[in-house]
Formats: C-alpha cells, sequence, structure tokens
C-alpha cells in the first residue's frame, strides 16, 4: 500500500515519449497521449485543460475511425491553441504544445483530407482481407483470431467443396494478430480504404 | 482605511483598495469580469479561466480573482485574446450543461446562461456530453442535480470555509460530481442544511427543493429583511410572488463573513401558511375557543384589562420589533397602569448584561468565546458558529473559554477547559504580563490567579491581535467585559434577535414581577405576546394570547389575537453587536391577522386611550446607547442558566412545525 502512493507522479513527457515509441502515426500518438494524460496526470482544476483534452479526445477518436471531417480537425487545433494560452500550469500548456506539433507533422490533414493514414495504423483507413485465390483454408487463422472476425470451414482433406475464407469486417478490430507469420500462404493482405465519410455521395 | 491604488481598466482611470484583486476593483468602479468559480472573500482558485485579462508589459494573459492590484497597472478585460478564450471555456461548459433554459428554475440569473448571451452561444459548437446522474431529491429542502453542474467549486469551497465539510469533488475533469461522503444522501452526511452552497450556485445544479415551476427571479418581489428566529438576526433577502413567500436567502455584503443563514432562516417561511395559523380572533365559550371579531375581541380584551388594572401581566418574546415592544410598553405602563412587563430575555439577561458595545467584526482577526456553545449542527446560534469558523479558516485566531467540551473548542488556536470565571480571572493576569495596561484597580482584581503555558499562549495571541473581539454569554459579560478594560471589544450574545432592543425600550419588570413568577401564575391577568415558551395554563383568571400560530398556550387561552408573523411586518431590531437593523415587510399577513401594535393600538383605543406610534427618530434615540465598561467581579452572574438549545427550539416551536423543517427535525431525531 505505501509503495502505492510513494509512486512516482507520471510526467507528461514520459507520457509523450512512450506515445512516440509505441505508435507510429501521429493521430494515435495523439490519442494515446490524451487518453494516458487524462487517466494520469490531469488535475481537473481548470476548465480549459480539463474538459479541452476531453473533448480532443472525443475527436481524435472520430478521426481514427475515418468519422472526421475537417471540421473536428480544425476543433482539435483550436482546442490546443486556447489551451495553451488558458490553461492554468505547464502540464495543460504542454499537453497544447504536443497535440500542435502533431498536427504540424501533416498527419492529421492526410487522414481527414486524402482519407488515408500514411503509417496504416488507424483502423478506419484499412482493412485485412484474405485473397481468395491464395486461401487454403488450413483454419491456422481461425485459431489466432480472437474476435471470431473470420469466416469459414476449416478443410478436410477426404472432402471437396469449401470456399475460401472471409473476414467480416464488422467484426474486425484491426488488432493485426492473423498477419505476420500466420497465413502459410500470406493470403491476409492490408487494403487501403476510404473512409465512408469522404466517398462522394451518390448522384 | 486601506491606501488606493491608481491604475486603468479598459481605458478607464480608476481608483481600488490595496491588496484588492481585480475581479473586485473592477467591480467597484462597475466593470464587470465574467468569472463562474471565483467567490468573493474566499480564496480565489482560478479554476475556470473566465477572468482571464491582458496585462500591458506581461506576454501572458493572467487570471484576474488572484491578480492583485498594482499603482499604475494597464488592464485590459475585452482583447480578442480573452474574448476568444472565454468564447471557448463557455462553449466546453455547454457542452456538458443541458440546453433547457425554457423550463429552468435559475433562468435570469443563471451565470452561465448570461455568458452564453453575450457570447452568442446557441449550442455548443463541441460534442454534447451527458453522464445520467441521478439528482438527488431526498429531502425536501435542497435539491442537487448533477447534470447541471459545471464543476466550479463554489459549493465546495464555501461548505469547507464554514467547517461544514459534506460537499467534495469525485473524479476529476469531464464526468466528476460534486458527491457527498459515500454518496449518502444530504441528511446522513452531516449537512446543516443551511443552504450556503444554494446561495453560490451559478447554475441550476443546487437549487430549493421545491422550486419547480415557482416562478423565475424577475417575477419575484424581493425585499431586503432581518431573521427574527434567533440572536444573529441575520440579512436575509426575502422573494415572494403573488403574495406568498417563495424563498429566503442570505444577505449581507457580498464577501462578508456574515453573509450566512441556517435552516431555520431559508426554510422556516412555510409556518406563514401553516394549518397551525391563527387568522381571527378566538374567544372561549364553555371551554372552547370559537371565531369571533376584532371589534368584539378588542372590547373583550380593553375589559378584562381595566378590570385586572395593576394586577395585569404582560410577557413578551424577545423577538418582537421595537415599534411592537414600544407600543406594548406604552398599553402596559400607562394605559394599563402595570408594573409587570417583562420578556423572555430576562431568563438569560438584563440590561446589565445584554447590553455591550458595538463591535466590527468583518475586521477582527481574533476571537474569544466566552461560556457559548454556538453551533451549526444543532441550530444553536448557527450563524454566529459559522462566521467565526470562516473567519479562522481564513487566518483568524480563535481561543474558547467554556465549563466544558464544545464544538467550537475542536477548532480553536487554544482551548481553555474549565470554571469560565477563574479562567478569565488567568486570562486577563496573562494580558497584564504581556504588558497591556489599563485600570490600574484590574491588577489588584486578578491578583493570586495562576497561569498556565496555554493560558499564557492564548494571551500572547490577544496581545498580538490588531482587532480582537470577545463574544460571550449575558451571564458571563461582566467578567468578561474586564478584558476590554484592556483590548479589544466585548459582546454580549443574546439568544433572541431583539433581547437588546427590548431591554432599550424599557420592557422589563421595573419593581413588578417577572417572567418566572408571571409564568406560575402570579398575576390575575396574563398576556402573553408571540411564541412564549409556556406549555402550561399559568394559575390566572384570565389568558390573553396574542401570536400568529395557534400554539399549546394558546389552545388554553381565553381570548386569542391573531398577529403577523415574521415577514409581515416591518419594524426595526437591534442586533447582538448592537447595530440597528431594519426589517421590510415581504407579505401581507393572512385573513384578520394584524401586527402587534396595531393590536395594542386597538386595545388602548377601546379603553379610552390612544398609544401615539411612535416616530423613527424617538425610536433610533431610544435604541441609541453607549456603554462604559467598568470593572466588575470575575463572577457568573446568578439566575440566568438557561438551556438555549430548548429555548431557541421552544420560541421556534411553530416554525419549525408548521414547516419543512419539521421533516428535518425528525430525520435528525431518527438518525440519533
Amino acid at each position: 500500500m505505501s509503495e502505492e502512493i510513494k509512486e512516482k507522479e507520471i510526467k507528461v513527457d514520459d507520457i509523450r515519449k512512450e506515445a512516440e515509441n509505441q505508435k507510429k502515426c501521429p493521430v494515435e500518438k495523439a490519442l494515446f497521449y490524451t487518453q494516458e494524460f487524462l487517466a494520469g496526470p490531469m488535475c481537473g482544476r481548470c476548465f480549459p485543460c480539463s474538459f479541452g483534452t476531453y473533448e480532443t479526445q472525443i475527436r481524435l477518436k472520430k478521426i481514427i475511425e475515418g468519422n472526421a471531417t475537417d471540421q473536428d480537425l480544425a476543433t482539435v487545433k483550436k482546442i490546443a491553441e486556447q489551451m495553451a494560452i488558458g490553461s492554468l500550469c505547464k502540464k495543460g500548456k504542454d499537453t497544447a504544445k504536443f497535440i500542435l506539433e502533431w498536427i504540424d507533422t501533416g498527419a492529421f490533414g492526410e487522414h481527414v483530407i486524402e482519407g488515408r493514414c500514411p503509417d496504416q495504423e488507424c483502423p478506419g483507413y484499412f482493412e485485412y482481407r484474405i485473397v481468395p485465390e491464395k486461401c487454403i483454408m488450413c483454419g491456422d487463422c481461425l485459431n489466432v483470431c480472437r474476435f471470431n472476425a473470420i469466416f469459414g470451414d476449416k478443410k478436410k482433406p477426404y472432402l471437396s467443396g469449401y470456399l475460401p475464407f472471409e473476414i467480416r469486417q464488422k467484426r474486425c478490430t484491426k488488432c493485426g494478430e492473423c498477419v505476420p507469420n500466420v497465413c502459410p500462404t500470406d493470403a491476409i493482405v492490408i487494403v487501403e480504404v476510404k473512409p465512408k465519410i469522404l466517398e462522394p455521395a451518390p448522384v | 482605511m486601506a491606501n488606493m491604488v491608481n491604475l486603468t481598466i479598459d481605458g478607464i482611470k480608476v481608483q481600488a483598495p490595496e491588496g484588492t484583486n481585480l475581479v473586485d476593483a473592477a467591480a467597484l468602479n462597475g466593470i464587470h469580469i465574467p468569472n463562474l468559480c471565483y467567490l468573493k472573500g474566499i480564496k480565489a482558485v482560478g479554476a475556470c479561466r473566465l477572468c482571464l485579462v491582458e496585462v500591458s508589459g506581461q506576454k501572458a494573459p493572467v487570471i484576474a480573482c488572484i491578480t492583485r492590484v498594482k499603482e499604475g497597472m494597464e488592464v485590459n478585460t475585452k482583447t480578442e485574446r480573452v474574448l476568444d478564450l472565454r468564447k471557448f471555456v463557455i462553449d466546453l461548459i455547454v457542452s456538458m450543461h443541458p440546453l433547457d433554459c425554457m423550463t429552468c428554475t435559475k433562468a435570469g440569473v443563471c451565470n452561465l446562461q448570461e455568458y452564453a448571451y453575450d457570447f452568442d452561444i446557441k449550442q455548443s459548437s463541441f460534442e454534447r456530453k451527458s453522464f445520467g446522474y441521478a439528482p438527488d431529491t431526498s429531502n425536501p429542502l435542497l435539491k442537487r442535480d448533477p447534470e447541471y453542474c459545471i464543476l466550479c467549486g463554489r459549493c465546495v469551497r464555501i461548505c469547507r470555509q464554514q467547517d461544514t465539510n459534506v460537499l467534495d469533488f469525485m473524479g476529476r475533469g469531464v464526468g466528476s460530481k460534486v458527491v457527498t461522503a459515500m454518496e449518502k444522501p444530504l441528511q446522513e452526511s452531516g449537512c446543516t442544511f443551511c443552504g450556503s452552497c444554494l446561495d453560490v450556485c451559478p447554475v441550476n445544479a443546487l437549487v430549493e427543493a421545491d422550486r419547480s415551476r415557482k416562478g423565475r427571479e424577475w417575477e419575484y418581489d424581493k425585499v431586503p429583511s432581518v431573521c427574527l428566529l434567533c440572536g444573529n438576526s441575520c440579512d436575509i433577502i426575502v422573494s415572494s410572488k403573488d403574495g406568498m413567500v417563495v424563498k429566503v436567502n442570505s444577505d449581507g455584503e457580498e464577501g462578508s463573513s456574515e453573509r450566512y443563514i441556517c435552516a431555520y432562516g431559508r426554510f422556516g417561511f412555510d409556518c406563514l401558511i401553516a394549518d397551525t395559523r391563527v387568522t381571527t380572533p378566538m374567544k372561549k365559550v364553555d371551554g372552547k375557543l370559537v371565531e369571533t371579531t376584532w371589534e368584539e375581541a378588542v372590547v373583550i380584551a380593553a375589559k378584562e384589562l381595566k378590570k385586572a388594572g395593576a394586577k395585569a401581566g404582560f410577557i413578551s418574546t424577545a423577538g418582537i420589533t421595537n415599534e411592537d415592544a414600544y407600543a406594548l410598553n406604552k398599553l402596559a405602563t400607562s394605559i394599563v397602569k402595570t408594573k409587570n412587563v417583562d420578556t423572555t430575555a430576562s431568563l438569560y439577561g438584563d440590561k446589565a448584561t445584554l447590553l455591550s458595545a458595538k463591535a466590527d467584526i468583518d475586521f477582527a482577526d481574533m476571537f474569544v468565546v466566552v461560556d457559548l456553545d454556538p453551533c451549526q449542527w444543532k441550530r444553536v446560534l448557527p450563524a454566529l458558529d459559522a462566521v467565526i469558523r470562516k473567519k479562522v479558516n481564513a487566518g483568524a485566531k480563535l481561543v474558547t473559554i467554556n465549563a466544558g467540551e464544545t464544538g467550537l473548542g475542536k477548532v480553536a488556536t487554544v482551548d481553555l477547559v474549565g470554571d469560565a470565571a477563574e479562567q478569565l480571572k488567568s486570562f486577563v493576569k496573562g494580558l497584564l504580563d504581556k504588558g497591556l495596561t489599563g485600570d490600574a484597580a484590574l491588577a489588584d482584581a486578578v491578583k493570586g490567579a495562576t497561569v498556565s503555558e496555554e493560558m499564557e499562549k492564548a494571551a500572547a495571541l490577544f496581545a498580538a491581535a490588531k482587532n480582537p473581539v470577545v463574544f460571550t454569554s449575558p451571564a458571563m459579560y461582566p467578567a468578561s467585559a474586564n478584558i476590554a478594560l484592556l483590548k479589544g471589544s466585548v459582546v454580549s450574545v443574546p439568544v433572541e434577535s431583539n433581547a437588546k432592543g427590548v431591554m432599550l425600550i424599557g420592557l422589563a419588570p421595573n419593581k413588578g414581577k417577572g417572567y418566572k413568577e408571571m409564568a406560575t401564575g402570579a398575576t390575575s391577568l396574563l398576556y402573553a405576546v408571540g411564541e412564549v415558551p409556556i406549555s402550561e395554563r399559568p394559575k390566572v383568571d384570565f389568558l390573553i394570547v396574542q401570536n400568529s400560530h395557534l400554539t399549546e398556550l394558546a389552545k388554553q387561552a381565553d381570548l386569542v389575537l391573531p398577529s403577523a408573523a415574521f415577514l409581515e411586518d416591518d419594524g426595526s431590531i437591534v442586533d447582538y453587536l448592537g447595530n440597528l437593523k431594519f426589517i421590510c415587510q415581504a407579505v401581507e399577513p393572512p385573513g384578520d391577522a394584524m401586527a402587534h401594535r396595531d393590536i395594542f393600538a386597538a386595545i388602548a383605543r377601546a379603553m379610552g386611550a390612544k398609544i401615539e406610534e411612535a416616530d423613527e427618530a424617538e425610536l433610533e434615540k431610544l435604541v441609541k446607547y453607549d456603554v462604559k465598561v467598568s470593572l466588575s467581579p470575575f463572577a457568573r452572574k446568578e439566575g440566568f442558566d438557561v438551556n438555549v438549545n430548548e429555548l431557541i427550539e421552544n420560541i421556534n416551536a411553530s416554525v419549525m412545525n408548521g414547516s419543512r423543517l419539521f421533516w428535518l427535525k425528525q430525520t435528525e431525531k431518527a438518525m440519533v
């Protein structure tokens, strides 16, 4: 118990370093950072920082899921700018600075306007698919998938008439477990898709 | 008077006292700096960031609630940068606040509404957030609705400031909530229901539980008045609509420590429309009270008073106004010609012990409390308790001198327990040892007193204090007043609101029979005015009770005269600090009820005499007094031992039983 109390206060710089290490995409980094910040060192004393970071987190999730518009991007930017001025302490000001830095990398714009995640990390911008020609219905991927997103019957050698496996996109969480060294024929591929929100409306 | 500092706010040259912050300085000069978390008189936290202003020479904006004025400062409250930020913060708050201003009780006085209007925020540009917290509606007094809460923390801080410590934050940031310990209902968490939180809440998160659809602020008629239910006589603002009192709020100068009222003052007004209210005169026919007319009732009263003559007795509560007391005194002494006039004030004091020098507690930096046990929880002089605790939390020193342990003793810098008279003696000795000088005879009087280590500490504090104030019970006043010979002011604290006033007007036995004798039936006729704490009919031939409610005593009376209750009459009183306070009438008395003094005048007319209504100047002259403190023995004055707790409950019995306070009383009883 006493050790828990003595636990060192987490610093915002440390969270940023961790975010840099764990994630590649700046949007993912920002989300990781805000989530950790809200769970840890955010004291909640002043409104711009505590409410602003929360709102930023909501908007970042939208971007990552591919549901964001350029308005969301503008909001994130505005919040960070206001937080930089209005926050009570350095923690809030630093948070705003970090988010602004990540926005400056240009990746945010790429997500929202061009509809692609250059680091292929944000789940809203790509899909896992199985190439039917390559699939041998061995069932290895079935065993790995924790979310039962892969659909199909394992082939038994004495039977015929099997269909190749499919990934149900609604169930797929894009965790990536099925890709490295699972499929013996490399049938699972990552395909970039444009978020629905960016598709032109049907005429 | 503090030094004035010159500065410029928004291009206007203004002056403000040294040491004030920018919000107050601007407010003094008619400029409003928006804020949601700032509370005058309590240490600012700078949470809401709405009060950001730009000061020339400083790169970043500063928060006005914490920044103090400086000579030559140039402040700009409306630059684009800070306006943008204010709009941003309001926008964020609106995103977590219900948008139902059309049915909201606080519409019109809601700070958030005001600022949203200023910035033209119809709805938030941010994601709508709602956490579905249930409101606490488990009591009929205060309603807490976390859905409306904007987390400004004003309620938490005011609760902490007056040491009730009921509310605190759970969690932080978005989704946090103001809760009681273990999220229990208020009545189970030590809440005194004083409602201070309710006065400071900027939004609809804390309101009176019954306010929904009872009209909104702009529909109310508001009058400043004074609460008459106990000796603290707190300033109040009474809001009424269509002749009915809707709510009572604390008044008093903003930010002053006296801005407090307790549950009695805030919720007791329900009793004005209680079932026990008497609205017509009643006379006893064959052992039963039947309604009658004023003409008849006045004739009966006049006849009986004439018959009794010098054997008539008048007793009153000390909670009546100066005007009423004046008329009563005239009726008794010059028309009925009796010497038997007394008030409940003589249960705990007399003219010599009640009248103390005036004091100002707003500038006091040290308190000594002698033989008093004010308590917010038991509602014994709760305002005094709150004022002292607020001051102590703001850095004032406190010494308590009492026979037993008291609530205030626990927060005191030095708590002295023991015989109060002996303690005072050694306290004065300690003061003399510290080099204070005064009456030469004082040194002789305290000869032989021992000064303990604790006592020396207390004396050192007193000697170092700039503006010490001593509060004492009337019984200990003569002994305590000796301190004033050396330093500071000594205040005798009565139990009832106008005890000092009735003494000054002369409602005291003048060689006649006193309260205690009359209460057991020493006179042939007894005329009881107000909520006199007697429940058994004394052995008298005729009993007249003049009260607003049908009390136990009134049920046994031969004649009941309906009088106006508090808030239904105007007048003036002399409060415990010796200030003359004016009461304004908020609503008309119901039915045939009349003000006390009008009833006295009617009876006088029926007796063929006339009571001249006291004119204001004459009354003011009457209640003006000067106290010269002289050396008195260090001893308790005998005959004034009264259970203060019981007395306050008894004189307010009708108020408590006829209002929401009854629920509170029952609940508190059940909790113990």
